[in-house]
């Protein structure tokens, strides 16, 4: 009990050090060496997104469902005084479709939101540490590079090319 | 009928038939003899009356030759016969009158005679008196008268008769004493031959009987002997065993009195163990009662226990509602502070100095959701502590329960042992007495034991004294049977 409180009041120490260190710290300069990323997961498999080709990342957001004939599209939700439509992620990417995931995003090319099934955090790497897919790899959908974060290799959603197969697809539906 | 007779009357009947034969042989040969020995006397009377009369001829005869040669040499020297014979004649003559005493001729004879001797004896006197006073002439012519000679003749005449008389009745008597004797040696002989037959068969009979009986009773004794021998030897055989086993049970008998010692030691440790056990069982009852407050202190507690982990398992709930909460914060916090650092990438370079701020509240968030996170399972860990707690001590009270109802059985049954370690105490000691008593009276059992161990002993000498008695007892009975009945024996 008592190593536990001693752990818990170094933690404390440590947090305190490193909020405090923030303000010590001179001002950083631009770092465009490195990326961020959003740490999500589809179906329990890990992906990452580029946190520059998104525009927000909400919770629980109530979705409308709207009639249509795109398995894809869960329905319409407001953001920030805007509709836009939203998609599942987990079907787009060749999953099956899941029951109301939680969290969503909203790309920043268009507005389109996709919805996932977790958020597991940001992380922020260098470019070294993206590696493109090779050749012979098996081909993912709407995949063309992988990030090594922590304990994980996880594929890049490139949300453009899900957006110019959701305007496709939109396109080819009738009405 | 004399198959029934005893031994005894047999035998006495046999020896009363032979001394009955007996009795008449010797009655008829004694009177026979009895008539052999009146004759005998008869016949020497008879030739002591012949003697005495020829003694008193001769005596006679003698005084006259004496007096006659007196007369002649007038010597008194030849007197002397006539003296020696003058008192012997009157004593033959009494002699003889006294002999034939029962002869009426032979007294009417001796009347005649006594007068002629007198006579002659006077004459004789006479002739004496001359010859010494006259000389020899008066003498001669005395002796020479006739006087003297017819006396004479006279009295051998009468003498002779006599004698013949004794002679005719010495004939006769001779011939009954003849006649006496032979039948006293026909009686003998044939009585003693026909005795001798007789008791013979008498003899024969009783032997035959006797031998026969006798000899069926020594075969019986003979078989009873055989008998009798092996039962004694199956005794002795049986006398060893029983000696050998009273031996053995002496020994056990030892084992056991070394047992029963030995129990009633134990007996009497078990008896002040017993005590001690009652004494403990007292201390033990007065511990139970303080036991049984004790049990019922602890369900209070437990009571309060389980009331106090109830109420941190509420406070834990509430803890995880705030904690909720704060990760609820910590993740919309961080969802601020992404959608602000997107926010600061598109605006420009005025906003990279709000990306870094973002970026540190974004960070703080993670932290911070992080330790709600840890703090979570902290919480979760300790509700579920806390319902493991609450469901064991639940389980606990309820094992206080029933402990409490097993304890208050138990504290029955420890009143329960409590009486019967009185009781056992009480047993105890009465199994230490009667042990006691026991082993007295296994000692009494011993010495018994013993005396009849050397009884059994005194048995197999007695018994193999006993078997060497019936081996001669069958060796003597076959002895008196080879002597009954030899063949058979045989």
């Amino acid at each position: 009990m008592s190593d536990i409180r001693a752990g818990l009041s170094s933690r404390a120490a440590e947090l305190r050090h490193a909020f405090d260190r923030t303000f010590a710290e001179p001002r950083r300069t631009d770092t465009p060496s490195t990326e961020d990323f959003l740490a999500i997961r589809v179906e329990s498999e890990p992906y990452a997104v580029r946190l520059s080709e998104i525009a927000g990342l909400f919770v629980d957001k109530r979705i409308t469902r709207v009639p249509g004939r795109v398995a894809t599209l869960l329905g319409i939700a407001g953001f920030r005084g805007t509709i836009v439509p939203v998609y599942d992620l987990c079907t787009l990417l060749g999953y099956p479709a899941t029951e109301a995931p939680r969290w969503l995003v909203m790309a920043s090319a268009k507005p389109v939101a996709f919805m996932f099934d977790a958020f597991e955090g940001h992380f922020r790497i260098s470019r070294e540490g993206i590696v493109p897919q090779e050749a012979d790899e098996r081909p993912r959908s709407y995949v063309r590079e992988f990030v090594r974060a922590e304990d994980h290799i996880r594929p890049i959603v490139h949300l453009d090319s899900v957006l110019d197969a959701i305007g496709k697809q939109a396109d080819e539906a009738p009405l | 009928m004399i198959k029934s007779w005893t031994f005894g009357r047999r035998l006495a009947t046999g020896f009363g038939l032979a001394v009955l034969i007996l009795l008449v042989i010797a009655v008829v040969a004694y009177r026979t003899t009895d008539s052999l020995i009146a004759n005998d006397a008869l016949v020497n009377h008879t030739y002591q009356v012949r003697t005495d009369l020829a003694d008193l001829l001769s005596e006679l005869e003698g005084a006259e030759t004496g007096v006659r040669g007196y007369v002649i040499t007038g010597s008194d020297s030849y007197l002397e016969p006539y003296q020696a014979t003058l008192g012997q004649i009157k004593t033959t003559f009494a002699d003889v009158q006294k002999l034939t005493v029962d002869n009426p001729n032979h007294q009417r004879r001796l009347a005649t005679l006594s007068p002629l001797i007198d006579s002659k004896l006077a004459i004789t006197k006479q002739t004496i008196d001359l010859r010494r006073t006259q000389g020899f002439d008066a003498a001669a012519k005395v002796v020479d008268s006739t006087e003297g000679k017819i006396l004479m003749d006279q009295i051998r005449a009468l003498i002779a008769e006599a004698d013949h008389e004794e002679a005719d009745l010495l004939v006769r008597r001779d011939e009954g004493a003849t006649a006496s004797a032979q039948a006293t040696m026909a009686i003998i002989l044939y009585g003693g031959l026909a005795g001798i037959v007789l008791i013979a068969m008498i003899g024969w009979f009783i032997t035959r009987s006797l031998s026969t009986q006798i000899g069926a009773a020594v075969g019986q004794v003979q078989s009873s002997s055989s008998e009798l021998q092996a039962a004694a030897n199956q005794q002795a055989t049986g006398a060893k065993e029983q000696a050998t086993a009273m031996s053995e049970i002496t020994t056990t008998i030892s084992e056991l009195l070394a047992t029963s010692r030995q129990i009633a030691e134990s007996a009497q440790r078990v008896a002040q163990i017993a005590d001690q056990t009652a004494g403990a069982a007292r201390a033990g009852h007065g511990t139970v009662d303080t036991t049984k407050e004790s049990i019922s202190g602890i369900r209070q507690q437990v009571d309060q226990i389980v009331a106090h982990m109830l109420g941190l398992g509420k406070k834990s709930q509430e803890i995880g509602a705030v904690l909720d909460i704060v990760l609820e914060l910590a993740e919309q916090t961080n969802i601020l502070a992404i959608n602000a650092t997107i926010e600061a990438a598109g605006a420009g370079e005025a906003g990279k100095r709000f990306a870094v701020v973002a970026d540190e509240i974004r960070k703080l968030a993670d932290r911070v959701g992080g330790s709600a996170k840890e703090i979570r399972t902290l919480i979760d860990d300790v509700r579920s502590a806390v319902n493991t707690t609450v469901m064991a001590t639940e389980t606990g009270s309820k094992a206080v329960d029933a402990g409490s109802r097993q304890f208050g059985d138990v504290a029955i049954a420890f009143q329960q042992i409590s009486g019967l370690v009185s009781t056992t105490t009480e047993a105890s000691r009465e199994i230490e007495l009667s042990t006691k008593q026991q082993t007295t009276a296994v000692e009494q059992v011993n010495v018994a034991i013993a005396n009849v161990a050397q009884a059994s002993r005194e048995t197999e000498t007695s018994s193999a004294q006993t078997l060497q008695t019936a081996s001669q007892l069958a060796g003597l009975s076959k002895e008196l049977l080879r002597m009954i009945t030899p063949q058979v024996a045989a």
